[in-house]
């Protein structure tokens, strides 16, 4: 890839947003962040990005499921690779403890929980990059 | 006869069985059907939106829709699931994002939410809707004298709903007035009652439940009727951790106001509830022959 | 886009979705304070709650109890003149609170919270022995009294209910939840 992979973060927690922003953009990534969900759609809107990493408890609830919830009627954003990466189990685990998370909204979703490993991290956005670049050529 | 959706609330259950019994039978003496939503859940209460108001809106919504299968606007006694579930249709009519959202799960269980339910509170239905002048007509055992604080609280009248007056409100003034009792001036008429500080702040909701059962005293008032469970748990059931908490010596009872209306309306006392209380209004309701 | 979001944003986006004004509107006049019937029993006033997260002090502002001593009643929200509905802001640190795990230092709204979303995502209904019995320790040997005499009069006047009532669709009420908080597997 030539220019830069863009990729944009959804996610209410500054600190968290800090942390994965200095990993992604050492490792090369164009990298820009929203803190809520009403503000993400519209980043996403202007300008869909190559990547997405998208929260799931920000602002009045799970607002980060009926955000995928909308990419995906969107043609424009329905196929955007999407890295859903929360810490919703932890939060809101005792309510039903020890089960894993994945609401599986979009074409292409892929679910990590907080905290994140960076190197995982940038595994699977390289992973998730490389396949929708596959994808576009195929297609 | 006019018919609505009626949805209870948990708490009508059991706790305030009275308020139960008392809505049911004013209701019919009235001329108002009320058809219980079959199989509706809780509102919600003041704590699921501590953890995520999106399923507090569509746990409400699950309600509402129900009720629009009926094609019936829905009337609930209790303050809180009156405040919610309004609020939630405000909400989704105002944010579709929202209202599909909420829709996509309600699918789960064959609901759709459309908008075209109004949600009411009881005593605005018979207030607003049958109308005072037809309660005057009907009332044979006028409670002349009795002396009765019109306890307002808050969800009924905050957050501002459009179209009451929540600075000067008069129709539980008016209801009583019609219905032959004096209604005390009552200055904290709409101060909270503590809602459910009284589990998690203790002490907090006991000094509010004192401020209103003193303020109701100072004004010479010989019972409250209230609109809503969870302020007659309140000023009722923890009168005597009050008492205790401020060397007080209240003996304040404290009756739905369905009750107080259907005694007026000629309906036995024990059809409404009467006798479920711990502290009993029996000694001022003899007064006036109820 | 800003590198960092000062605390003041944070609480604005927790807001953003609300039809009145963020707290940025706040003239720091006090009727919100005024007007509270638990301000008493706040550590920091409604009005000084909201000098505090405009001046970023974020973790006193989440170590103080105000917003769990709030009793939602919107006496505040009705009285604003900048329109701020300071009720919903008391939510959204509570829900805030919530999510971060902060809320350990005044555990029992978050506590109660927790037990009541529980209960009626397992029946449907509220069940209110289930949601006070947890509690009844906390209120000191006097208050157990009190609070056993209170309980032992409304079961001989039949106003407690034993067990708690599970509504018949309560699978498919799991499964609309799910659809609005993907957590505990599909059901």
């Amino acid at each position: 890839m030539s220019e830069k992979a863009r990729v944009l973060i959804i996610d209410d927690d500054p600190d968290f947003v800090d942390g994965i922003r200095g990993v992604l953009e050492a490792a090369g990534y164009q990298v820009d962040a929203v803190y809520n969900p009403k503000a993400g759609f519209e980043a996403l809107k202007r300008r869909p990005p190559d990547l997405l990493l998208l929260d799931i408890l920000m602002g009045r609830g799970a607002e980060g499921v009926m955000l995928a919830r909308k990419m995906r009627k969107d043609p424009q954003l329905s196929q955007i690779p999407t890295l859903i990466i929360t810490g919703l189990r932890e939060q809101i685990a005792f309510l039903f403890p020890g089960q894993a998370v994945h609401p599986h909204i979009l074409a292409v979703d892929e679910l990590m929980e907080k905290p994140v490993d960076p190197q995982l991290l940038l595994d699977r956005v390289k992973a998730l990059l490389d396949a929708a670049a596959r994808r576009r050529v195929a297609g | 006869m006019k018919a609505y959706s009626y949805f209870p609330g948990c708490s009508l259950e059991r706790m305030a069985a009275s308020y139960r019994l008392s809505a049911a039978e004013t209701a019919r003496a009235l001329g108002v059907e009320l058809r219980e939503l079959e199989d509706w859940n809780c509102c919600g209460a003041t704590a699921y939106f501590h953890i995520d108001e999106l399923l507090a809106a569509t746990l409400c919504a699950r309600n509402l829709a129900m009720a629009e299968q009926e094609g019936l606007d829905l009337v609930t006694p209790c303050s809180g699931c009156y405040k919610n579930m309004y609020f939630t249709r405000a909400h989704l009519r105002e944010d579709p994002d929202l209202a599909e959202h909420v829709n996509t799960a309600l699918a789960e269980d064959g609901l759709q939410f459309r908008g075209t339910v109004q949600v009411r509170h009881l005593i605005e239905v018979l207030v607003q809707d049958v109308g005072l002048p037809e309660i005057k007509k009907r009332v044979t055992h006028p409670l002349r004298g009795l002396r009765v604080a019109p306890y307002y609280g808050c969800q009924i009248l905050r957050p501002r709903k459009g179209r009451e007056d929540d600075e000067q409100p008069r129709f539980f003034e008016d209801l009583l007035t019609t219905i032959g009792a004096s209604p005390v001036d009552f200055p904290l008429r709409d101060r909270c009652c503590g809602g459910s500080l009284i589990v998690t702040h203790r002490q907090a909701a006991l000094s509010m439940a004192y401020a209103l059962l003193q303020d109701a005293i100072d004004h010479e008032a010989e019972v409250i009727a209230t609109v809503c469970p969870l302020c007659q748990v309140n000023l009722e059931c923890y009168q005597r951790h009050v008492n205790r908490t401020f060397g007080t010596n209240f003996g304040l009872p404290v009756l739905y106001f369905t009750q107080l209306l259907g005694l007026a309306l000629g309906i036995p006392s024990q059809r409404l509830g009467i006798g479920k209380e711990l502290i009993s209004p029996a000694p001022v309701l003899a007064r006036v022959g109820g | 886009m800003a590198r960092t979001l000062t605390f003041e944003q944070e609480i604005a986006n927790l807001f953003y979705a609300m039809d009145s004004n963020p707290v940025q509107a706040c003239i720091q006049c006090g009727i919100c304070s005024g007007t509270c019937p638990a301000v008493a029993f706040m550590q920091h006033s409604p009005r000084a709650i909201i000098a505090m997260i405009r001046a970023g002090q974020k973790k006193a502002v989440l170590a103080s109890n105000t917003y769990w001593a709030c009793a939602s009643c919107y006496a505040c929200s009705v009285k604003c003149p900048q329109g701020i509905d300071v009720a919903a802001m008391m939510y959204g640190l509570k829900r805030y609170s919530l999510w971060r795990n902060h809320y350990r230092t005044v555990p029992l709204g978050a506590d109660f919270s927790r037990r009541f979303v529980r209960l009626i995502t397992k029946y449907g209904r509220s069940y209110e022995p289930g949601l006070a019995a947890p509690y009844v320790l906390r209120h000191g040997f006097r208050g157990l009294l009190d609070e056993i005499r209170t309980a032992l009069g409304l079961l001989r006047k039949g106003r407690l209910p034993l067990l708690p009532h599970r509504i018949k669709r309560a699978e498919s009420l799991r499964r609309v939840i799910w659809q609005i908080l993907p957590v505990g597997g599909r059901a």
